[in-house]
Formats: C-alpha cells, structure tokens, sequence
C-alpha cells in the first residue's frame, strides 16, 4: 500500500469512471445475469408476455426478446453487449433472440466461480471457443435434410417449423393457421432476397381468423378527390400504369413569373397551363392502363377525368407498396408518361377495392410473377396486431432459413440436450484445465430445457434428469427427446414436429460470453452535462478510492 | 428492476435512469392488470341491453354527449391505464368490423378476467387458462354456426332484416321510434348494396341531422340533402327536372398557376381587360345554358357580379358545396365532376326529378333537397330531434344499425338475442369441457361461467332477479333441447 503515500497521478480527467481487474469481470458478468433475467420467462411456448410501457406513454406487449432488450434502454456497458447480440440475433436469424442471450448469460454465470478461483480468462475463451466449435459440427451432423423433397411435402416441413416458432408467441393458439399463412407467402416470394416483398398491414378489428393473405398487393385506400367514388373499382386482367409524377394543375416552375403586356394574351397562358396537364392525363389514358397508381399527388382534376374514362387511380401511394406492386404486377415505376409502351405496365388477374374492418383496401391478386404477397392482419388491439407482426415476422424469418439451408433439428431443448451430452463426453478425452471448462460449457446449455420446464410450471430437475438418461442411451435414439410441455414429462421432439432451423444461436451466445470475459477494464468518461458533473465528481473520488482498494486484494490473490 | 450488486456491496446501473423506473411482476401484475380491466368493463355493465341506462360524458371542453355506445362512452372517457387501453380498443375494433355489441364485447372480456382470476389464485399458469380459453371460444363459435339460422331477403322482403335491426336499437334511446328508424337504416343499406358481391358502401349513406321537429319527423331521402341555400334570394325554390351542372372550377376568370403579372399602363388596356372579365362571366354562363344545365352546383364561390349574373339569366345556382357532398350529389345524380367550363357537355349534367330548397321551423335555416334522382346508388338519412345531443346520439344509433343491416347483407344467418346465444354457447361450452383433459378444463369451465355475464347483466339491467332468471332460462333452454 506503499503507492497510497505518494501524490496521486491524475492521468484521466476528473469524474472519469475507472474500473479493472477481476471485479470488474465479476461484475460485468452479474449485470448480463441480471439482464438475462428480465426475459428468462419469455422462452417457449408457455413463455409469459411483458407489457413495456414507456415514457411517452406508448405500450407495447411482446415476448419477443429482442424487442424487450430494445425497449429497456439499458445504459450498462456490459449488458449491452447482450441487447446487441440480440439484435444481431433477430436481424441475422429472426427468431431464437431469448435463447441467445440467456445462453450467453449461462456460460458468464458458469465461468464465474472459475474467475473468482483465479483463472485466467483467456484459458476459458479459448475451451469456449473449442467447445463451441464442436457443438456446431454436431449440430450440422444431426440435422436432418429437407432436401430434395416434393412441394407438397416441404410446405408441410417448413410449417411445422414456423408452428413451432409461433408456439411461444401470443397468436400461439392459431399457429396451423398462421403457418400455413406464413409457408405460402414465402414460398411466393421465392428465394429471393427481398424480406420486403412480403407486406404486412395491420387492420384492427375482427379477430385473427380473420386475417388472410393475398398472393399479390394489397393497400390502404389512399387519400382521394371527388369523383373518386365515380371510378369503377374492380378490374378484371387490368393493365397498370405505376408512375412518379404529380398529376396535378400547378405552377410549372416555382420561380417563374409571367409577365403580360396585353390582357388578351391571358387566356392562352391559362390554356396553355391545362394543356399541360390535360397531355399527361390524355397519355395515360392512351397506354391503355386501367389502373394508375402514383407516389405522388393525383389531383381532383385528374380524378376526375379518370373517372370520366372509366380508370382507377390512386395518389400517394407509399413507396414501399408502389415497390411491391411494381414487382408484383411486372411492371416499372414512370417518372414521365411520355412513350409508354405496353412492356412497363403490369398486369394482375383482379384488381378490386374491398372493404376490410374500417378500411377500404385496393387488393391487387393473381400476380403473373408472383413474386410478392401480402399478409393482412385482423385482430382486437393494436398492441395485439403489433405483437403478431412480430411473431409472424419471426415465422417468416425461420422459414426462409429452413428453405434455405434445408436441414431442420429437433426442437424443445432436445438439440441443446444433445451437445451437452456429446460436450461432457467429449470433455472426457481432455487433459488439463480445459476439461472443467468445457463440462461447465455444456451444463450451461442445459439451461434451455430447464428453462422451458420452469416457465410452464414443471419440476425442472425431475424433467431434466429424465432428458439425460434418454440422451445417454448409447444407441444414439434418445437424440431428439425434449421436453413435453403439455404433459410434462418428455417426449420426441422430432416426431411431434416441435422442429427448429439447424442454426443455432449457439455461436453468437459463445462469442457474446467471450467478449463479455475478455474485457477487464471498462473507463467510464463524466458526463457532459454540467448538473451532473458534481455528483459524478463525488462518486468518482469516492469510487477511485473503494477502486484502489478493491485493485489491491485482486493483486495480493493473485 | 431488481438492483444487481457486485462483489462489494456496491450497486451497479444496468438500466437508464433506473431508479425512476417501475416494474411489476408475477401475480401481482396480473392481478393488477386484471382489475383495471374489471372496472372499465364495471362501467359499461348497466347500459347493456335495452333498459341499459345511459351515460353523460362531460369533454373539458364543456361538450355534453349522452350515449350507450360502449365505444363512444369509452372513446370519450379519455383513459389512462393501459390496460383499460386495451378494452378501449378491442371495443373500437368492434365497432369498426361490426358496428355493434361493443358495450358487450367489454362486459364479456371483464368477465372472462374476472373468472381468470379465480383460476390464477388456484396457482393455475396463466398461459395454460389463455389456452384453455381459446379452446372454449373455438367450441362456443362452433355451436353459434349450428345454431344460427339463415333467413332469405330481398329487395321487397326486408322484414327479417328490418326484425334484426330493430334489436340493435331496442337498447338504444331512440328505441321509441325504432320501427321506423329500422325501416329506414334497412331501406338506405338496400339502396347503395350491390347485393351480387355483397359489398356495402356506407360512404354512400349520408346521415344529416337538423335540431327541431320531433324524432318520427326523421326520413329517408333517396337523394342528397345539402346545408346550403340558393346563391341568390330570388332564385326559384323548386325547380323540377333538374338538369344540375356540377363544377369545380370556380365562377370568375381563370388564373393561371404559376405567378404573373398584367402590366396595364394605359387607359386602354385596362378597358380591355375589364371587358375580358365580363365576358367571361357572360360566356360561362352562356356555356351552362347551352348544354341545358337549369342549376349549378359549384365547389368554389363567385362573385357578387357573378351572381348578379346568374340571377339576370335566370339560372339558379349553389355554391361552397364540400367535396364528398359534391362527390355524392354526383353519384346520386349520375352527373360527373366537371372541373373546366370548356368540358361541360349535355352528357355529363346530373338529372334530379325534384330539387326544393326546404326551411325549418322559424329559423332562417334552409336546406336543399335533391331527390328524385336519376341513380338513387347515394342516400341520405336526415335526422330530427328537440337537441343536439339527442341528434348525436341518434346519429350514432342508425350507424349501428346500418352496420348491422350491413352485416346481414354480407352474412345472413342469425343467432336470438336477448342472452340466449351466450346461454347456449354457455351450456354446450361447459358440457365440452369434461372432455378435455388437463388444467385447460378448469379454464373452459371457467370460460362458461363467463358466458353467462350478458344474460345477468341484462336481467340486471332490467330489474330483474339476475340468478333466479338465468337458471330459469337455462333449465328451459336444456329442457328443451
């Protein structure tokens, strides 16, 4: 303590937050516990919903992690690291973002007791990284392909893994219902990349039955001028014209100025002024379109003279649903209506507006590319409706994995249980070290089924003992057993088709838990705001001195 | 949130401002949540049903509205709990999808909240009673399809239709004349259904309302009746046959858009000019005349000259009319929008058999009524009543029962009211619930005893002994099936 006599080095500026060392690593780790808590009881299908409700008084209900770890606003470093790895989660993978931070949680609270005996970080990262490296390669070896198989039977496959991400979801009890949903209007789009052809729109009113998908556009009905009423409103084979001009009378130019010496030149300019806009309409009409839909301004002359001629227009259609339609209908969005040719109008079998809840929708369906679809979606509330977007993009998310990669495991803890059985087994060749550590890796991912029972209410030990014998069978059959959250007990995930994607939020957890034990100092700068700087002042000489002190006895352990 | 401390004692911030920061979980959120649902659903109870009681909402801004409607008493409550939030939707989306029941849309989830919270007492999960309840909901829908019935309609024969939507306003103020108002809501959804796709636009129904006269004074007018008066006093008041021009383009010389500027700097051209402008005058009207329009109908206004004009020439005129009325007179009249004189032809004139202009009481109010109308697709149902308040309520009323008559339009099997649904429902529920293995029974038991809210809360309502009548009706309904 001989350091305490000299004068102190200010090395920072004042109010700088400083803190290292093994209760640093200490502490980090408790704050990710902490957080994982907050959505530990989200998982699984009988997985509790969180109502969050903010300062401006907005509401949202969700029980989906990431959407939590958002709305939570966490400020701690560390536990930051979790919230992102969640985003990342659901932006990457879209579904399984719980899972991932409660894993990374679980392997943090497992290598706690080791860090507090002394060991070095770096030794866990790296059997961490051993460990999780061999589960992935597991993983790949038990996932079953999905290739190869007929339509039919792929539809049937891929609903059952959307079934089995809407099973902890609000709109659980419709899940056939919404997998079906879900299936089709992925297998619309494709394998294209596009996330964003897949619209959905929120109507309340209604209950969930209610809700349908149109295998082509469906939108809002936009704002309209008289005379819009007078325009027919269904199309059979239409042809449409999409454009990006302003079909209104207006000023050509905002800076211009006319100046007129003869009043008698005055109705010319007025004439010439509305056979501008009277070209424009008249070339629309010419291309034969039946339907004209505009991101911008369609005005009431222009309404009606549509009407007049028998076409349905729609102005300020938004961008993404003009996109969509474009796509859809084959056809390409106009930034002028000269030369029109018959290739840039699309063309759909029904074109129809039709009331749905308190709206009026215009519905575009049989698309010739089809490559688009559209989910409308019914229910009671808006937090309701919010929550099963959610969900229903989380589905939507899986699927499109699954069709991608092709290989689905079994779900329900099973894959989890899996590893872990393979992990300790495996630990068993190693010498050294690195064998407690990888045990402790693989009693973390146990996590998951414990979890799973505990959030339904079922005595997790007696399940998850249950699960290990059956995992244990050296013939390799108890493979997919996961927990039976209807009776339970344990059951074949695989053959109740509780199926997931074979990718595993398991790499991104390992990393997540890396970096959280891989940082041993975090220095913290004062806030700017002035107001605070005093008592951030207070609290860093009163932290800097507890910090010297807590340094110390880190030194001396060591 | 549960502060986290580190290995000395020292607490950690996870969360921004936490301390600031409220957290509610586990059973006592639950029963938090569901109490504030229970007492939104306690204030709708007494105006269920027909001798449900009505309630007077005060805005801080002094407006007075006195209604039944679940959805307009919760609108206008102006709640703050979220979760009373949430009834206030569920009754908004009801009123949206159906028009109607949203006073027992809230009293039914109160009390499925109610009976969940016995359950949760019991320690059942909740996600299990969520389940439980989406099994009976499932069941109690099935049998209200097996014992609905179908009925036929058609245009002459709407007494089943009118039947129904009298039940809709038996609970409503309005319920003395409810005979005739029936009549009218179904007689004015008839008229703009096209019945081959079974779509109804309510757009096209125009409900008006004026204060005076008496309730029975109200009608149904196939045609369109618009708060204006003739632009001039002394143009006629009654014009038969109607040839209506309807613009929108107003009556003075055209701007152009873009800015200008006239120079004038002689004697001259400034003659030049204001005979320009009077011509103008004169040859629009001209125009009007010579495609034989004998009434104007114009979005914009004119001027006094103008007027003057239109006056001397004897055609009559209205101006400042809206946008959807103008929309709608169109419709009705199966004229088009003309937007430029230049464009008026015969062809494109509205044709109405009979346009008045009609005044009220002692007021100087006046009203124009077009009827007769070549396309009776727009309609009007004009509402008489001795306050606003009265007229407001009225309003909402008929809404309710265009929705319903709508409804039937798009759908047309029945349950009975009165309860008995939910008594049905309620019994084939609980008899389906021994079926069911596990805690889910317990819920669907439960949800069965919360069918049986709407008929107490009726018989309530109606002084009525509330358990002495349900158990009567229940053993009747038993019986007799």
């Amino acid at each position: 303590m001989a350091s305490m006599m000299q004068p102190q080095i200010i090395l920072l500026k004042e109010g700088t937050d400083t803190s290292q060392g093994k209760a640093q690593l200490v502490s980090n780790i408790n704050a990710c516990t902490a957080v994982a808590d907050v959505v530990r009881t989200t998982l699984g299908p009988r997985g509790m919903d969180k109502l969050i409700h903010d300062a401006n008084g907005s509401v949202t209900i969700s029980n989906d992690g990431a959407t939590i770890m958002k709305l939570l606003d966490i400020v701690h470093p560390a536990a930051k690291i979790l919230v992102d790895i969640a985003k990342s989660q659901d932006s990457e993978v879209g579904d399984g973002t719980t899972t991932v931070v409660l894993l990374a949680a679980e392997f943090l609270r497992e290598a706690k007791p080791f860090i507090e005996d002394g060991v070095h970080p770096q030794n866990l990262i790296r059997s961490y990284r051993i460990a999780c490296n061999l589960a992935i390669d597991k993983v790949k070896g038990l996932a079953t392909s999905i290739e190869g198989k007929s339509l039919e039977e792929k539809k049937s496959l891929l609903s059952k893994c959307a079934q089995t991400t809407l099973n902890s979801k609000l709109i659980g009890g419709e899940k056939e219902f919404f997998a079906t949903m879900v299936v089709n209007a992925v297998i619309a789009i494709g394998t294209d990349d596009r996330l964003n052809m897949i619209g959905i729109k929120k109507v309340p009113g209604g209950n969930m039955r209610d809700s349908f998908l149109v295998d082509g556009v469906a939108f809002k009905k936009t704002f309209s001028y008289a005379g819009f009423e007078q325009q027919p409103k269904k199309f059979l084979n239409p042809k449409i014209l999409l454009l990006n001009i302003e079909l209104e009378l207006k000023s050509e130019k905002e800076n211009a100025e006319i100046r007129l010496s003869d009043p008698s030149q005055y109705q010319s300019i007025v004439d010439a002024e509305w056979n501008i806009i009277y070209e424009k309409l008249d070339k629309c009409v010419q291309s034969g379109a039946k339907v004209v839909l505009s991101r911008l301004a369609i005005g009431d002359l222009a309404t009606q003279y549509f009407a007049d001629r028998d076409i349905f227009c729609a102005g300020r259609v938004a961008e993404e649903d003009l996109q969509r339609v474009a796509a859809a209908t084959g056809g390409t969005v106009q930034t002028t209506v000269n030369n029109v040719i018959d290739e840039v109008l699309g063309t759909c079998e029904v074109f129809e507006e039709k009331q749905v809840g308190n709206e009026r929708f215009n519905i575009f369906s049989g698309c010739p590319s089809g490559r688009t679809a559209t989910i409308v979606l019914r229910g009671g509330a808006d937090q309701f409706i919010e929550e099963a977007e959610r969900s229903l993009h989380d589905a939507i998310m899986i699927v499109r994995r699954a069709l991608k990669n092709s290989t689905v495991v079994a779900g329900g803890g099973a894959i989890d249980m899996e590893i872990s059985r393979y992990l300790r087994q495996h630990a068993r060749s190693i010498s050294g070290k690195s064998q407690l550590f990888i045990n402790s890796y693989a009693k973390a991912l146990e996590i998951i089924p414990r979890q799973l029972c505990d959030n339904a209410g079922f005595d997790a030990t007696d399940v998850l003992n249950k699960l290990r014998q059956k995992h244990a069978h050296a013939s390799g059959e108890g493979a997919p057993y996961g927990v039976d959250i209807n009776t339970g007990g344990i059951a074949d995930s695989f053959a109740n088709f509780v199926w997931e994607p074979a990718i595993n939020a398991i790499n991104a957890a390992t990393e997540a838990a890396c970096l959280v034990l891989s940082v041993d100092e975090t220095v913290k700068n004062p806030k700017s705001e002035s107001a605070q700087g005093d008592a951030a002042m207070m609290g860093g000489r009163g932290r800097g001195g507890a910090m010297r002190g807590g340094r110390g006895r880190g030194m001396r352990r060591r | 949130m549960a502060l986290a401390f580190d290995e000395y004692g020292r607490p950690f911030i996870i969360i921004k401002e936490q301390e600031q920061k409220t957290r509610l979980r586990g059973l006592d959120a639950q029963k938090a949540n569901i109490s504030a649902g229970r007492s939104v659903a306690r204030i709708l109870r007494t105006s269920l049903g027909p001798k449900g009681m009505d309630k007077m909402l005060s805005s801080p801004d002094g407006d007075v509205t006195i209604t039944n409607d679940g959805a307009t008493i919760l609108e206008q409550m102006d709640v703050d709990n979220q979760i009373a939030k949430l009834m206030v939707e569920l009754s908004r989306s009801q009123d949206y999808e159906i028009g109607d029941g949203t006073t027992g849309v809230v009293v039914m989830a109160g009390s499925l909240l109610e009976q969940a919270e016995k359950l949760l007492e019991r320690g059942i999960h909740p996600i299990r009673i969520a389940e439980g309840y989406e099994l009976a909901s499932r069941i109690a829908v099935e049998h209200l399809e097996r014992i609905a019935h179908k009925f036929e309609f058609g245009e002459n024969n709407i007494e089943s239709l009118v039947q129904t939507c009298m039940t809709t306003l038996s609970s409503k103020i309005v319920n003395r004349c409810k005979r005739k108002l029936a009549e009218i809501s179904v007689k004015a959804v008839l008229a703009v259904a096209d019945l081959e796709r079974k779509d109804v636009n309510l757009d096209l129904i125009k409900v008006d309302g004026k204060v005076g006269g008496k309730l029975e004074d109200t009608e149904l007018i196939y045609g369109i009746v618009v708060d204006k008066d003739m632009s001039h006093p002394q143009m006629p008041k009654q014009i038969q046959d109607a040839n209506i021009a309807i613009l929108t383009c107003p009556f003075e010389p055209p701007k152009p858009k873009t800015k200008h500027k006239v120079d004038i700097d002689t004697v001259e051209k400034f003659e030049t000019l204001r005979k320009q402008e009077q011509q103008y005058f004169d040859d629009m009207v001209q125009k009007c005349k010579d495609v034989g329009a004998t009434l104007v109908i114009c979005q914009w206004g004119f001027d006094d000259e103008a007027n003057h004009l239109l006056m001397h020439r004897n055609l009559p005129a209205v101006r400042w009319v809206g946008g959807v009325e103008l929309e709608l007179i169109a419709i009705a009249t199966g004229g088009r929008i003309v937007p430029r004189f230049q464009e008026l032809t015969a062809e494109k004139l509205g044709k109405a058999g009979l346009v008045r202009e009609k005044s009220f009481g002692t007021t100087k109010d006046r009203m124009l009524y077009i009827e007769h109308c070549a396309n009776s697709r727009a309609v009007t149902i004009f509402i008489r009543g001795g306050n606003k308040m009265m007229i407001e309520e009225t309003k909402r009323s008929i809404h309710d029962a265009l929705c319903v008559a709508r409804n039937l339009i798009r759908n047309n099997s029945i349950v009975y009211g009165g309860g008995s649904a939910e008594i049905a429902c309620s019994i084939a529920v609980e008899a389906a619930a021994d079926r069911y293995p596990g805690v889910e029974q317990y819920a669907i038991r439960a949800f069965a005893d919360a069918l049986d809210a709407i008929p107490m809360a009726l018989a309530e309502n109606s002084g009525l002994q509330p358990i002495e009548t349900l158990s009567a009706v229940k053993s009747q309904q038993i019986k007799v099936t």
